[in-house]
């Protein structure tokens, strides 16, 4: 009986340890909200930059993380006042097997070999981390509009980084589509550089290397529905695969021209557009950086020529002498051989002419 | 012949001589042979021969088919002797020509290899054929190489019609005539069994003379869009883009219709066509045999063959003159 006493003691004293010894109380969030609620909470950085410590609660709380508690995360929050906190690390929570029921989502490895993931383990500041994306305390799907991956969002979302390209991207024909008109069928940054897999333009691997360029265009401009909803002239991915550009780049030539050669990279316009590189009076310009001394002979005539189709002019009609040349040619050669060989025959066969 | 033979049919009893009817075939073959000819008397000895041997031919075949019909068992005629002789051959192409049309071989051929999978790029040899060669880079520079043998040859060819005497020659039986469609209706004809005998070809068959002449058509075509393609820079200082279009689009298309006329129409009449496989000598050797000379270009080995008796007649009457002066001198 004695050593049944001992252990149930033992048992009590080991349920209630955890309660009362070796743990500290954590501050709830409603002891954060405290300050934190306070639009003019505001911490000035070692550079003398002033940064805002404000969160907004009510957004907080339809945020993904709104069952949260503030130390969850913020794990070393634990005196007040809470000094000198460490970035926020989320893979405390999303990793594979966590018994927190976080998404485990696995884009880390991306990451680590984007070139934001890269300049992050080398100890750039500037990187990237997850937060810097996504959003610290106002996460959402990124099907919500509120949410800073949610496509209309991100060139905003990049551009926080890349003002410059935003703010080329933001008048061309991409961006004011998507910011403008709405249609989420444009691209955002995402859909031309990748997501957590960004890679540099100069590595084989990214979407933007100068052979991957026409893949990823292509994308949407060889999709047919979208070409014929949206209305967007030609099957330029198409043609471009059949001009020598095209066939070059194929077998491994490194300075032919891809689609952002002639279209811009970021300062995409429509044709009519007199800041487009391919509105008729820059074409000389445009394509006077391979082909120097280029005049304005290079825009008498189309690009993007499909000779099969009566719309490319004078060279579907040099398409068709030729097919009909050749074809019936070849009948009438075809024709005499048979004619020829069949009377040869007879005549070994049965020796006589 | 088979108007003969057909008018012949009703008529033709046991009764009738052979030696007459023989008679009247040689008379006929003669006629048909020799109806726009003026030949020298020991060449038409010769033919005359020629034509006794096929009458003799021609009615044994008649009389065996008529005999087999009427007794209805075959009749054995013994073949006429064979006679061996020592072939003779005629020269055909020059060294000068030999080695043109070499070039022009090696020439397209390079250009069709490094050409074509440029057109066909979507198909799997394609990317085999670069990554083999050493990459597309190699490829342009070799299909360069090859442009310029065969601008290089053209060019030559041009000098060559314009200024040598062969060349001259040359290019005057080359010229196409209204004989050359007279012929091809012969040689319809004669495919589809409705003439027994072939046309009577000159130097140039009308073969060889649309053969000529395609490469001409093609090498007017690729030149001149090629040169666009290769000093695109150039070109589009003079002309506007679409002429460049329309040259890469002449340059490809041409390019395969003169691939597949070379596959297709050179490779039947020079190399597979069954009385010349492997291949027609004259490219190498630059010679004809006769018997080619007699069945192809006929009227050339008679012109050839007068020449001759020409020249021994002209010999002898110089010898006899030479002669006489010498009897002359001495007397």
């Amino acid at each position: 009986m004695k050593k049944i006493r001992i252990i149930i003691s033992l048992c009590f004293f080991l349920i209630s340890l955890p309660v009362h010894g070796l743990t500290q109380e954590l501050p709830s969030n409603q002891e954060c909200r405290h300050c934190h609620s306070n639009p003019n909470l505001k911490k000035v950085l070692p550079d003398g930059k002033v940064i805002s410590e404000y969160v907004d609660f009510d957004l907080f709380y339809k945020s993904v993380h709104k069952k949260q508690a503030c130390v969850y995360c913020h794990i070393d929050a634990t005196n007040f006042p809470c000094k000198n906190l460490q970035k926020v690390n989320c893979q405390r929570c999303h990793y594979k097997g966590n018994l927190a029921g976080a998404p485990d989502l696995i884009k880390y490895k991306e990451y680590g070999e984007s070139v934001h993931g890269r300049a992050t383990a080398l100890g750039d500041v500037k990187a990237p981390m997850c937060q810097d994306c996504h959003g610290s305390h106002y996460i959402f799907d990124k099907a919500d509009t509120l949410s800073r991956t949610n496509k209309e969002h991100i060139p905003q979302t990049c551009g926080a980084c890349h003002l410059n390209i935003y703010d080329i991207y933001r008048i061309s024909v991409h961006g004011e589509a998507l910011r403008k008109k709405h249609i989420l069928a444009a691209p955002s940054c995402a859909d031309c550089h990748g997501e957590h897999n960004i890679k540099e333009h100069t590595d084989p691997k990214s979407k933007v290397f100068l052979t991957q360029v026409s893949v990823t265009c292509a994308k949407c401009h060889a999709n047919m529905e979208l070409i014929k909803k949206y209305d967007i002239p030609v099957e330029p991915v198409e043609t471009y695969r059949e001009s020598f550009h095209g066939v070059a780049i194929k077998f491994g030539a490194k300075t032919v021209a891809n689609c952002s050669s002639c279209h811009e990279v970021h300062a995409i316009f429509k044709s009519d557009d007199p800041r487009s590189s391919i509105y008729v009076d820059n074409i000389p310009k445009t394509c006077g950086k391979c082909h120097p001394g280029a005049s304005e002979n290079f825009a008498k005539g189309k690009i993007h020529i499909n000779p099969a189709k009566k719309e490319a002019g004078i060279i579907y009609y040099v398409s068709q002498f030729f097919k009909y040349l050749t074809l019936s040619v070849m009948f009438a050669l075809i024709i005499y051989i048979i004619l020829d060989l069949r009377k040869k025959i007879k005549v070994r066969r049965t020796g006589e002419e | 012949m088979e108007m003969f033979f057909s008018k012949k049919k009703k008529e033709l009893e046991p009764k009738v001589s052979l030696d007459k009817l023989q008679g009247e075939i040689e008379q006929e073959i003669w006629d048909d042979l020799t109806k726009d000819l003026s030949l020298t008397p020991h060449l038409k000895e010769e033919i005359k021969k020629l034509v006794k041997e096929r009458a003799r031919e021609e009615l044994q075949k008649e009389l065996k088919d008529r005999y087999a019909e009427l007794r209805e068992e075959k009749v054995e005629i013994p073949p006429p002797e064979e006679k061996k002789k020592e072939e003779v051959m005629y020269p055909r192409l020059s060294l000068d020509v030999r080695i043109q049309h070499i070039i022009l071989m090696v020439s397209t051929i390079i250009l069709i290899i490094t050409g074509l999978p440029i057109k066909f790029h979507e198909l799997a040899w394609a990317k085999f054929f670069f990554s083999a060669i050493g990459g597309l880079q190699v490829s342009r520079i070799l299909h360069r190489v090859g442009a310029a043998g065969l601008i290089g040859i053209a060019l030559y060819h041009l000098l060559f019609l314009a200024f040598s005497k062969e060349g001259r020659e040359i290019f005057k039986e080359l010229l196409p005539r209204k004989k050359d469609l007279k012929d091809l209706w012969i040689m319809l004809n004669y495919f589809i069994g409705r003439k027994r005998e072939r046309a009577k070809f000159g130097k140039f068959t009308y073969v060889e003379k649309f053969d000529y002449w395609a490469v001409y058509w093609g090498m007017v075509v690729m030149v001149l869009s090629g040169l666009i393609l290769w000093f695109l820079g150039t070109a589009l200082k003079i002309f506007p883009k679409f002429i460049a279009d329309i040259a890469k689009e002449a340059h490809s298309d041409e390019a395969t219709l003169a691939t597949l006329a070379i596959i297709i129409w050179h490779f039947y009449n020079a190399h597979l066509n069954p009385e010349k496989f492997p291949m027609n000598w004259s490219w190498l050797n630059g010679k004809i045999s006769e018997e080619d000379m007699k069945k192809e270009h006929f009227l050339e080995w008679v012109k050839i063959r007068e020449e001759e008796e020409k020249e021994i007649e002209t010999k002898k009457a110089e010898e006899g003159k030479f002669k006489e002066q010498r009897g002359e001198n001495i007397l």
